[in-house]
């Protein structure tokens, strides 16, 4: 094995993360036992309604196809056998069968949500997602919309947008409201705005630390934070202490060379998730001295950055984002705000034109040299422009892998020994040989 | 300085012992499955008993294959790429691309002017095991690969197989077999499913030379395969007498240098 180049270290802040999960999920499982509504979504909002707590499925299905994957395909089996195909999202897949066969992972009973709000979505797979449990108990859902549009920018269009998705939350908000006799504390939502509002700042700086060579963090480090405040949520003052605390220990790190990888010398990139059941591949990456710094999915709490005219990686700001910085005293205002910092409308995840070339822009502001990019069946992440992306990074000097399997939640089509070969064979043809077995 | 490369395939093993860059012996036999370490040895014994060398004779061995690993006696691993990059420089000094085709594996590997590999495209699993389909389907046509590959060789079929898969192109075939579709024009439909996913790979990311491009791999040696790639991807394959060879003579090679 070769001499380590650089010292590495775990991250301190890492059980702080691991605590906040564990939090959350308790949380969900105590929701009923508490009287506290359970709602199967993704929304900043309801932390105005005293008893309504919100669960993503997204995080909840990944773990499950991480964490046992036997489990998970039990859960998809019981979606199947109910009719759902197997080209539904694997997230919701399995978390529809633990609900279809009543118990968690760890045989604990599943907590059955009282209402839906899925978060709204212009892939129809992830608006979907509240149907199942909807049928199923049958509980009420309220689906916001999401207006979505491609070509050039277009501000009046933005702000149209924004328009129509406050009043449909408003409208939502008032439904609950008469539908289960809960009063919304304006107060309590616009202060959970103002604080959570802090996170992006840190967010933003680990993000721009990461250019650093070599990284001060990998993507397996960020799949620990980059969640937090964003598909689960918690305190939000506690969520932005958990930014600072990362932010301040990343920074240290950057100033001291505390690498992810301590024979750093290949850094690589990804767009959008991971097979959840097979992490090991960036282990195994890591053997030829190479770093994931991350994919603009992973990099999500930082919101979308840019390369500027002066050739610095930084926000993109303008758009949207000019709306937050107007004064939060109503609940409108806050909600405004609130969608001003979420509704992205020219996102890189939906416009298949702009995608690639934001890809581009990742890759050179991370100086990476390679990039790994899956072929999703379908599902999260899936497939739509990855091989333009792969054909655009090419042209810029990016070597890039695909692989093929079925989604992110769902192990079946993935040959893991299969893509081990191809990452032996990517790194080898690029004239790279393992540091150590 | 002899040297010797061992390419441990899924269907077959072969061997190269080279003594200054030229070949003294060169050594072929089947897998053996999960005896593949067995069989590999036997015929690493048999093409040295034909070079009329002992084992402390060779400086270097390298293995190469999807196997590679199962080999015990070796000094050095590459992966496939490598090898047949190597081989068919060697083989066609002026060669841009080669494209191996295998039993499991098709791969196409771009060359750089100074043997560097400037992109490698594998198929994926939706494509593996092209080569081992032909040998099923022989099977199940009750022919001989080389008497399918005879029958096959010729217009494109009527009938058609699905080409993006080989347990659906098998379940095809036997659908048409079961409408009484002459054998030969099943074989044809066979042969030209596995030609249309190769020619889907050698466009993947870049489009090969006409002129320079080498074939090699064991599939090279299916006549009707080949034509039916020729006709579809427009290609003129530069195709070494030992095709099959290349990849465990490019281990050899590398084992030299």
């Amino acid at each position: 094995m070769s001499k380590q180049r650089w010292e590495t270290r775990p991250l301190e802040v890492w059980n702080k993360a691991k605590e906040m999960r564990a939090e959350w999920q308790k949380s969900i499982d105590t929701a009923s036992s508490e009287r506290v509504l359970l709602a199967q979504g993704n929304i900043q909002w309801s932390i105005g309604f005293p008893a309504l707590r919100v669960i993503e499925d997204n995080p909840v299905g990944a773990m499950m196809a991480n964490k046992s994957d036997e489990f998970a395909r039990i859960c998809r089996l019981a979606g199947e056998v109910l009719g759902w195909g197997r080209e539904v999202c694997g997230y919701q897949l399995n978390c529809w069968g633990a609900m279809y066969l009543g118990h968690q992972m760890d045989g604990s009973p599943f907590p059955f949500r009282d209402l839906v709000i899925p978060f709204p979505d212009p892939c129809d797979q992830h608006t979907k997602r509240g149907q199942a449990p909807m049928d199923y108990s049958p509980i009420p859902r309220f689906q916001e919309n999401w207006p979505l549009y491609t070509g050039p920018r277009d501000t009046d269009r933005e702000k149209a947008m924004i328009e129509d998705r406050v009043y449909c939350t408003l409208y939502i908000i008032e439904e609950i409201e008469r539908i289960f006799g809960q009063k919304f504390d304006d107060e309590r939502l616009i202060e959970s705005v103002k604080v959570a509002g802090g996170i992006s700042p840190y967010a933003q700086d680990v993000s721009r630390f990461m250019q650093h060579i070599p990284s001060p963090l990998s993507q397996k480090d960020l799949y620990s934070f980059y969640t937090l405040g964003g598909l689960t949520k918690s305190d939000p003052g506690e969520t932005v202490a958990i930014w600072k605390a990362l932010r301040d220990e990343v920074e240290w790190r950057v100033e001291n060379n505390i690498a992810a990888v301590g024979n750093e010398r290949y850094r690589w990139m990804e767009a959008h998730p991971p097979p959840w059941h097979f992490l090991k591949y960036y282990r195994y990456m890591e053997k030829y001295g190479a770093v994931c710094i991350g994919s603009q999915y992973s990099h999500m709490m930082a919101g979308p950055f840019e390369i500027k005219p002066d050739g610095t990686w930084a926000p993109r700001g303008g758009g949207f984002r000019q709306l937050v910085n107007k004064p939060i005293k109503t609940r409108e205002d806050a909600i405004r705000a609130m969608i001003g910092t979420e509704a992205r409308g020219h996102r890189f995840k939906d416009d298949e034109v702009i995608r690639p070339y934001a890809l581009n822009d990742f890759a050179k502001a991370y100086k990476v040299n390679g990039a790994i990019l899956p072929l999703w069946r379908c599902g999260v992440g899936c497939t739509v422009t990855r091989k333009e992306q792969g054909l655009r990074l090419s042209e810029i000097g990016v070597r890039v892998l695909h692989y093929e399997g079925s989604q992110p939640g769902d192990r079946t089509d993935l040959d893991e020994n299969r893509m081990m070969d191809q990452l032996d064979v990517w790194m080898e043809s690029q004239g790279l040989r393992k540091l150590e077995e | 300085m002899i040297t010797a490369g061992i390419d441990v395939g899924i269907e077959s093993l072969k061997a190269v012992i080279l003594k200054d860059g030229k070949v003294l012996a060169r050594g072929i036999g089947l897998s053996g499955g999960v005896n593949r370490a067995r069989t590999t040895e036997q015929v690493w014994r048999d093409t040295l008993a034909a070079a009329r060398l002992k084992p402390g004779d060779v400086s270097k061995i390298i293995a190469t294959g999807q196997g590679k690993n199962d080999v015990g006696f070796v000094q050095e691993r590459i992966t496939e790429p490598v090898a047949d990059a190597r081989a068919a420089r060697f083989l066609y000094p002026k060669a841009t691309c080669v494209v191996d085709i295998g039993a499991d594996q098709v791969r196409v590997v771009t060359l750089g002017p100074q043997n560097n590999i400037l992109e490698v495209v594998m198929n994926q699993k939706c494509a593996a095991g092209l080569g081992i389909l032909l040998k099923s389907m022989a099977r199940t046509l009750g022919m001989t690969l080389e008497e399918m590959s005879r029958l096959s060789d010729g217009p494109t079929a009527a009938a058609a197989v699905n080409d993006g898969c080989s347990v659906f192109a098998e379940m095809d075939a036997f659908s048409l077999l079961n409408r009484n579709t002459p054998k030969e024009e099943v074989a044809r439909a066979v042969t030209e499913a596995v030609a249309v996913r190769i020619n889907s790979i050698l466009n993947d990311k870049m489009k090969p030379s006409k002129e320079s491009t080498v074939l090699v791999g064991g599939l090279s040696r299916n006549k009707a395969v080949v034509n039916a790639l020729k006709r579809r991807s427009g290609i003129n394959f530069l195709i070494p007498e030992q095709a099959e060879y290349a990849g465990a003579l490019g281990a050899a090679l590398m084992a030299a240098e």
